[in-house]
């Protein structure tokens, strides 16, 4: 087809124009990948911690809470109803634990610290039941681990809500610039347009040559920006964590040091990997295409809706 | 002799502009006929031929290709198969080459001429024709003269053997002797494949190959000799 033909020609010509768009469009692939890839990694990093910490529960005494002064005991005293040590090791035996650490001396010297990992978040209920048959008293409760979870979740959510921000002023700042460099780009070939006008091409070829010229330009940026992306993702995600740490939790140096501290709780899976899938990179590419496409029809529909004689005279 | 392209009633205004360039024009061209339009500057000649040639439509009257109202038609296909026109100005793609200037006019006409060799040898033919050699034919449109360019826009016109050729100031670039040899092209297309071959000219060497002249005045159109 005489059309991909001409696109492709014209592709060689004005390599100028060419590199200066080819430029911009790597500019904010790459950065969409950056974003892109640390909101991904940092959505797998929530879920999987969120699971993980679910999955461990801690049973311990109902203490009494600060602000009533009033302590939360059931039925007879409290020394009855304590738990022993062997007690907290035969509920490690339920069949809906994938494993527990059952250690003397937790919080108080005489108490014991157990946590339990359930092989589902969603069995906490039939786990609570059973502990409550094998005789675990009513003032004893049976939580999962929140202030855990939000002292490592924290740091990653705000490097989420960080990233999509991000990525939301790069695709809107990137659309508007792809549009108004098509229009330009378009006036500037406004001649060529109003020749192939007045040779009898029709709108939709002359859209599609010049469609098929800005995606040509667009894969290779795909190309080149993810390879970028990918290079760039692992440093800037990981200067963005290091100044998350200080900023957010006093006390605590860094987010590896509260995943390293949660491990006793958390199977030992987390650390901020920052990859790009194949749906990350296909996500991308849409919007590259989809941006390009969306710029380049607004300026070519603007230009030939008019006689190619209004075209033609305009530029001479 | 039949009738190709039929003005009736053809009035015709520039958007934004107050002043009618042409008012109530009617006229017949037919086949196998020269005919030359003479005018001073800004009468509406090039105005008159945009129309013709479909780049432009007229607020009023009607224009008829073969008996069938431009209108009606697609005038993309109108533009690319039916007519050839050579504008004052070329209008060729700068950037490209005088070779792919008119193989490009071949493909977006859908012409006979099938494959990218066959066209280049007819394009080779046509620019030759115009006295363009091979070495000329290869070089972009930027890095031609004006005389040269004009002989490229010659040769694209005819690129894709149009029904109509519709010229504004075909030869004002060209010296005495090219003149003469696209003016026999010209008659030649006329009288042998009785094509409607319409000249807007200043130069006296081409009204006298003309088998009519018509004179734009005040938005007007009239004979001025008959063949
Ligand atoms: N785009 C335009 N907008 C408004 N008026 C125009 C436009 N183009 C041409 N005109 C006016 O229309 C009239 C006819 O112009 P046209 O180009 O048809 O003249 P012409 O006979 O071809 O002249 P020339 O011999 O100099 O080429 C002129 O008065 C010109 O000023
Ligand atoms: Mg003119």
């Amino acid at each position: 087809m005489y059309v991909i033909e001409h696109a492709l020609l014209n592709l060689g010509k004005n390599k100028g124009r060419n590199s200066l768009l080819a430029i911009i469009i790597l500019a904010i692939i790459t950065t969409t990948v950056v974003a892109l890839a640390i909101y991904n990694t940092a959505q797998t990093v929530m879920e999987e911690t969120r699971r993980a910490l679910q999955c461990a529960v801690r049973v311990a005494p109902q203490r009494s809470s600060p602000g009533t002064g009033v302590a939360v005991t059931a039925g007879g005293g409290q020394q009855e109803a304590a738990v022993t040590l062997e007690q907290y090791l035969a509920f490690a035996s339920s069949q809906h634990l994938d494993g527990a650490d059952v250690k003397e001396g937790g919080r108080n010297a005489d108490e014991v610290d157990a946590v339990y990992f359930l092989k589902r978040p969603e069995l906490l209920a039939v786990f609570e039941a059973e502990l409550r048959d094998k005789g675990l008293p009513d003032n004893y409760s049976v939580k999962t681990d929140e202030s855990t979870f939000a002292s490592v979740a924290g740091p990653v959510e705000s490097l989420q809500k960080l990233s999509l921000t991000f990525l939301l002023i790069v695709l809107v700042l990137g659309a508007v610039i792809m549009v108004l460099l098509s229009f330009i780009v378009i006036r500037e070939r406004k001649y060529e347009i109003g020749v192939l006008r007045a040779m009898g091409m029709k709108k939709e070829k002359i859209a599609l040559g010049l469609w098929t010229e800005t995606i040509i330009i667009t894969c290779l940026c795909f190309v080149l920006g993810m390879g970028a992306g990918s290079i760039l993702s692992q440093p800037v995600s990981d200067a963005i964590l290091a100044g998350q740490a200080e900023t957010s939790a006093p006390g605590s140096s860094s987010l590896a040091d509260r995943l390293n501290e949660a491990q006793g709780v958390v199977p030992p899976t987390t650390k901020i990997d920052i990859a790009i899938d194949p749906v990350t990179a296909l996500e991308i590419f849409a919007v590259s295409i989809l941006l390009a496409s969306i710029a380049g029809i607004i300026a070519v529909s603007r230009i030939t809706k008019s006689e190619p004689i209004k075209i033609l005279m305009e530029r001479n | 002799m039949t009738k190709c392209l039929e003005l009736r009633n053809v009035t015709y205004r520039y958007e934004g502009s107050r002043e009618t360039v042409l008012q109530k024009v009617n006229a017949e061209f037919e086949h196998a006929k020269v005919y030359t339009i003479i005018g001073e500057s800004g009468a509406g000649k090039s105005t008159l031929l945009s129309l013709l040639s479909g780049l432009d439509t007229c607020q009023e009257g009607d224009i008829y290709y073969n008996g069938t109202n431009l209108r009606s038609i697609d005038r993309d296909i109108y533009r690319s198969q039916r007519v050839g026109v050579i504008f004052q100005s070329y209008n060729l793609l700068l950037n490209s080459t005088a070779l792919y200037n008119i193989t490009l006019s071949m493909s977006i006409s859908e012409s006979k001429i099938k494959g990218r060799q066959a066209k280049k040898q007819a394009a080779y033919a046509l620019l030759a024709k115009m006295g363009l050699d091979r070495e000329t034919s290869h070089r972009k449109i930027l890095e031609l003269s004006g005389g040269e360019q004009q002989r490229v826009g010659i040769a694209r016109a005819l690129a894709h053997n149009p029904d109509v050729i519709i010229a504004d100031e075909p030869t004002g670039n060209l010296d005495a002797e090219t003149e003469q040899a696209v003016l026999a092209i010209f008659t030649r297309l006329a009288h042998e494949e009785g094509k409607c071959v319409i000249i807007v000219t200043h130069s006296e060497s081409v009204t006298a190959i003309a088998d009519e002249v018509l004179s734009i005045q005040e938005g007007q159109l009239s004979k001025l000799r008959r063949g």
